[in-house]
């Protein structure tokens, strides 16, 4: 179906604000299952200007060495994207980014492009905590304890969450969640997740933990979340954790991306009330030996997500995947074959429910007058935006409280 | 499960080391605190009879399969990278010698069972506990990158653990001149043209001044940042940090690369200084201007010493010194009064050694319990040396411990592994930490266990044997409630007898005391 931005706004007019792009919260389908958002970090800082690139931008041609260039022509072009948020510029996908490019023209993958911190911070772990905690401001910081998904899903009196509501596919759980109570951190299901020692060790661990001290609650929630996906882990006869059958012809690959994702879709499939994913990649922080390492990076998120999004094709009706970073990085190359820490980046959003094919935002362009500080991509769309508008109102207004909503982009198709 | 906090001697061998041996607390009571103090902090040799006796009888194992230009490998090593010079290492991070990745990731696995062996064995348990600090706040990630593991001995042996007690100034230079850090953090590929921010920014915001006095989001330029007039600027900017990058260029490695024309650097992995990549012209960092054409290397230590000097820089490390040793969130009095034995003491060759004391020392030390949990590492190191086990490190072993989330010398990002109790309790995590210690109990990972007949000197009943377990590995009285919680899950009566030598008795004893650990009180600090 081919929808088009007057279509759809004619169409809300019609049916009233509960179907405006971008006004639809992520709620519950008919049959009572929750709506589902995987938040994808690339830890580091990916360098928004190759992944999403401004090809001919002539201060783009200017500022970049030509290997840390996505080319317009040659074997290592790369792929155009039609658009219309900045129709002078040929705007390009990475070469190895084909999977997105196929989503993308599918209308199944939408870009927001110069999106980030309002913040001037270029530090990867302040960067980390505002977007974490969902503020803009480092002064709110101090006074900001819980993550901007904790607020979200803690606050909900209409569906409160169970004890498998969000999980993060990394050990420590990731500050998106901090003082969540609930969140499951998990990063691998491929060997079971039953506490050691059999029943035996699982009843005294129990015992041992019923006061309130945090490692005690933690202690809880742990072993109510392992017990909870460990029990839907289908097991063999030898009780080995079978392993795991994707579907849609998906095939995730042996990458933090690729495990991660299929984690995650294993747990979504069990319908044990998953809400939230946080999953982090990391092996963007490319001051030196960009091309190679970038190109490596992205290929192995682009398959990944390709193997989600087909692995998923049951769920597209309520999953919705959003793609964010620190930071982008500096317009102009360092003489390590690198970039250093820059200011506006890219957000890519994917599910069957997104209104794909398009680019959103406003470009800034990259003439010296136009660069953040004069040196980096300007943020024109703040990343809160993005994420609001795929939670919805309501739960925007508690997750990240104080930020006013900018109008909707239209990134959902209702 | 909520005890009141145990005397000071299990309170000190907690933090200030990797928890107490078998009558560890006694002695430390007669001695006394200060005492104490005194020998673990004074200098010595680097390792003890008892360490180097575990060091020489440690064996990784090592496999691979055969492939185009190696054949197969299956055969135990001693950890023989320890003693060796970069020269001798440097032949593993060469990326056009084909070599299977599991001989480039040996040094990384060598130091970490070293580390495991000198936490359990070592008579200097507060430098084990600084190395540990400092490798965190110095990271550097050699499970990502062949050339940081190749340099991973030398870094620890040389740079970490030599200034692990030291000088600041000295380490922060120690640090800067290191391969690894060249490496992990770019600075050898820095050139005079468009400098490599890498290093520079992390050298402001990670080791030196902290996040705190990062004043990007208020000021862009560096004439507006308060005090800076008076060239005492009270943080920095990114014009900070792109004027050190440039007073960096030309740290760099010999590590071959071209010099122009025919000329090459030689490949030895030690460190050099390339005049011809250094950007000699003046710059301004902290407000303070540099002249042009400085004599060799005086634009970075110029730089060094303005971080090193910086009470930016006294107010984080101090902070991060009182979160490791005392509590996740320490009281705001006690930093003050670390920084400023801190500043005092400079210029001082011993100035960590002083601030190091002068916090456990302190009241907020001694009253303080129960604001942190032991990291993987600590709990392996802490059961072990309770329970008398005779641990040596295997492959099983730091494998574990890798999966436990503290992979030693393997995180990937330059601020270290986490230093507060809520990044180690994610579920996956704390089931680890269960594995861990039944692991260790049950010999899972050809280690060594615990011996129940050390323990007991013949058959025991049950209820006393979890009592004695909670007393080795509480340092203090039984919990009734844990007794019961562990009796009743292992279905057994408090008379059930219990013996020391049989299959059955070592088995449950085993099991008792990894029960025993599991419980919150052991995982404190």
């Amino acid at each position: 179906m081919t929808v088009t931005r007057r279509g759809l706004i004619q169409g809300t007019l019609a049916a009233g604000l509960a179907t405006m792009p971008g006004v639809r919260s992520l709620a519950f389908a008919a049959d009572g299952s929750p709506d589902v958002l995987v938040v994808v970090f690339l830890r580091g800082g990916a360098d928004a200007l190759s992944l999403v690139a401004p090809a001919d931008d002539p201060d783009y041609l200017a500022a970049r060495a030509p290997e840390l260039r996505v080319a317009t022509e040659g074997p290592k072009a790369g792929l155009r994207l039609a658009q219309e948020m900045a129709p002078a510029i040929d705007f390009r996908l990475h070469p190895e980014a084909a999977p997105l490019a196929e989503l993308y023209a599918g209308r199944q993958l939408a870009i927001v492009h110069a999106v980030g911190l309002s913040d001037g911070t270029r530090s990867h772990f302040v960067a980390q905590d505002l977007m974490e905690h969902g503020i803009g401001q480092e002064g709110e910081l101090a006074r900001t304890g819980t993550g901007w998904v904790a607020r979200w899903l803690d606050g909900d009196g209409a569906r409160p969450p169970g004890p498998v509501a969000a999980v993060g596919t990394v050990a420590a759980p990731p500050a998106t969640l901090a003082r969540f109570g609930a969140a499951v951190a998990v990063p691998d299901l491929r060997a079971g997740l039953a506490p050691p020692g059999g029943p035996q060790a699982a009843d005294v661990l129990a015992a041992l933990h019923h006061g309130e001290s945090p490692y005690e609650r933690a202690a809880r929630a742990a072993l109510g979340g392992l017990s909870a996906i460990d029990g839907h882990l289908s097991r063999g006869p030898d009780g080995k954790v079978e392993s795991y059958g994707a579907e849609g012809g998906a095939v995730y690959e042996e990458t933090e991306a690729g495990r991660a994702l299929q984690t995650v879709a294993r747990i979504l499939k069990m319908d044990v009330g998953l809400r939230v994913a946080c999953v982090d990649v990391g092996g963007w922080d490319t001051h030196e030996h960009q091309p190679g390492r970038f190109a490596n990076a992205v290929g192995q998120l682009s398959r990944a997500l390709a193997a989600f999004h087909a692995d998923t094709v049951r769920y597209h009706g309520r999953v919705t995947l959003a793609v964010m970073s620190e930071f982008g990085r500096r317009l102009r190359t360092n003489r390590s074959q690198g970039t250093d820490h820059g200011h506006g980046g890219a957000m890519l959003v994917l599910g069957g429910r997104v209104a794909g094919g398009r680019m959103f935002g406003r470009w800034p362009g990259l003439a010296s007058h136009q660069l953040d500080r004069g040196v980096d991509l300007a943020v024109t769309t703040d990343y809160r935006a993005v994420l609001a508008e795929l939670v919805g109102p309501a739960a925007a207004a508690r997750a990240f409280p104080g930020f006013r909503t900018p109008p909707p982009l239209g990134l959902q198709t209702g | 499960m909520t005890l009141p906090p145990p005397p000071l001697p299990v309170i000190a061998l907690n933090r200030l080391a990797f928890g107490p041996r078998p009558g560890d607390a006694e002695a430390l009571q007669r001695e006394g605190l200060a005492r104490w103090l005194d020998r673990q902090l004074a200098p010595g040799e680097p390792d003890d009879a008892a360490v180097e006796r575990h060091l020489a009888d440690a064996r990784l194992r090592i496999r691979y399969a055969a492939a185009e230009g190696w054949a197969a490998m299956d055969e135990e090593r001693t950890l023989a990278s320890l003693d060796k010079p970069i020269e001798a290492l440097w032949p593993l991070a060469d990326n056009r010698k084909p070599m299977p990745g599991a001989e480039r990731q040996m040094p990384r696995l060598e130091v970490a069972a070293a580390t495991v062996i000198r936490a359990v064995h070592g008579q200097r348990q507060l430098r084990e506990v600084m190395a540990d600090f400092w490798h965190n706040h110095f990271n550097v990630n050699a499970a990502g990158d062949q050339t940081v593991a190749a340099a991973l001995p030398v870094y620890d042996r040389e740079v970490i653990r030599r200034h692990a007690l030291g000088n600041f100034r000295e380490f922060l230079e120690a640090v800067a001149t290191s391969t690894a850090m060249l490496a992990y953090l770019n600075n050898r590929s820095s050139r005079a043209g468009i400098a490599n921010e890498n290093y520079a920014r992390e050298l402001f915001e990670l080791h030196g001044l902290g996040r705190g006095a990062y004043l990007n989001a208020l000021y862009n330029r560096w004439r507006d940042v308060p005090g800076a007039a008076k060239g005492e600027p009270a943080g920095y900017i990114d014009q900070d940090v792109y004027e050190a990058a440039r007073a960096f260029t030309g740290w760099t490695v010999e590590d071959g690369a071209g010099l122009g024309g025919d000329v090459r650097l030689p490949a030895t992995g030690r460190f050099t200084y390339v005049e011809a990549w250094h950007d000699n012209y003046q710059k301004r960092v902290l407000a303070r201007e540099f002249d042009p054409f400085q004599a060799p290397m005086a634009d970075g230590r110029r730089v060094l010493d303005l971080v090193a000097d910086h009470p930016a820089t006294a107010r984080n490390l101090c902070a991060k010194l009182c979160r490791r040793l005392v509590c996740d969130e320490p009281p705001d009095a006690l930093v003050v009064l670390a920084a400023r034995v801190w500043t005092e003491n400079r210029r001082k060759p011993d100035q960590i050694a002083r601030v190091v004391r002068a916090i456990a020392l302190s009241a907020d030390f001694a009253r303080s319990w129960g604001g942190k949990v032991k990291r993987p590492l600590e709990l392996v190191a802490s059961f072990a040396r309770a329970t008398g086990t005779d641990l040596t490190a295997t492959n099983g072993l730091l494998g574990e411990l890798d999966g436990s989330g503290q992979k030693l010398f393997g995180w990937p990002a330059p601020n270290g592994h986490p230093d507060i109790m809520d990044a180690w309790l994610g579920a996956a995590a704390m089931r680890r930490r269960w594995s861990l210690l039944l692991g260790l109990a049950e010999n899972w990972w050809k280690t060594g266990a615990p011996d129940p007949a050390r323990h007991f000197s013949g058959p025991v009943a049950a209820g006393p044997a979890v009592d004695h377990w909670q007393r080795v590995l509480f340092g203090r009285d039984p919990a009734p409630d844990v007794t019961a919680a562990i009796l009743a899950g292992m279905k057994l009566g408090p008379d059930a007898t219990l013996a020391p030598g049989s299959r059955d008795g070592d088995a449950r004893l085993r099991r008792i005391a990894a029960f025993v650990a599991m419980a919150p009180p052991f995982h404190q600090r």
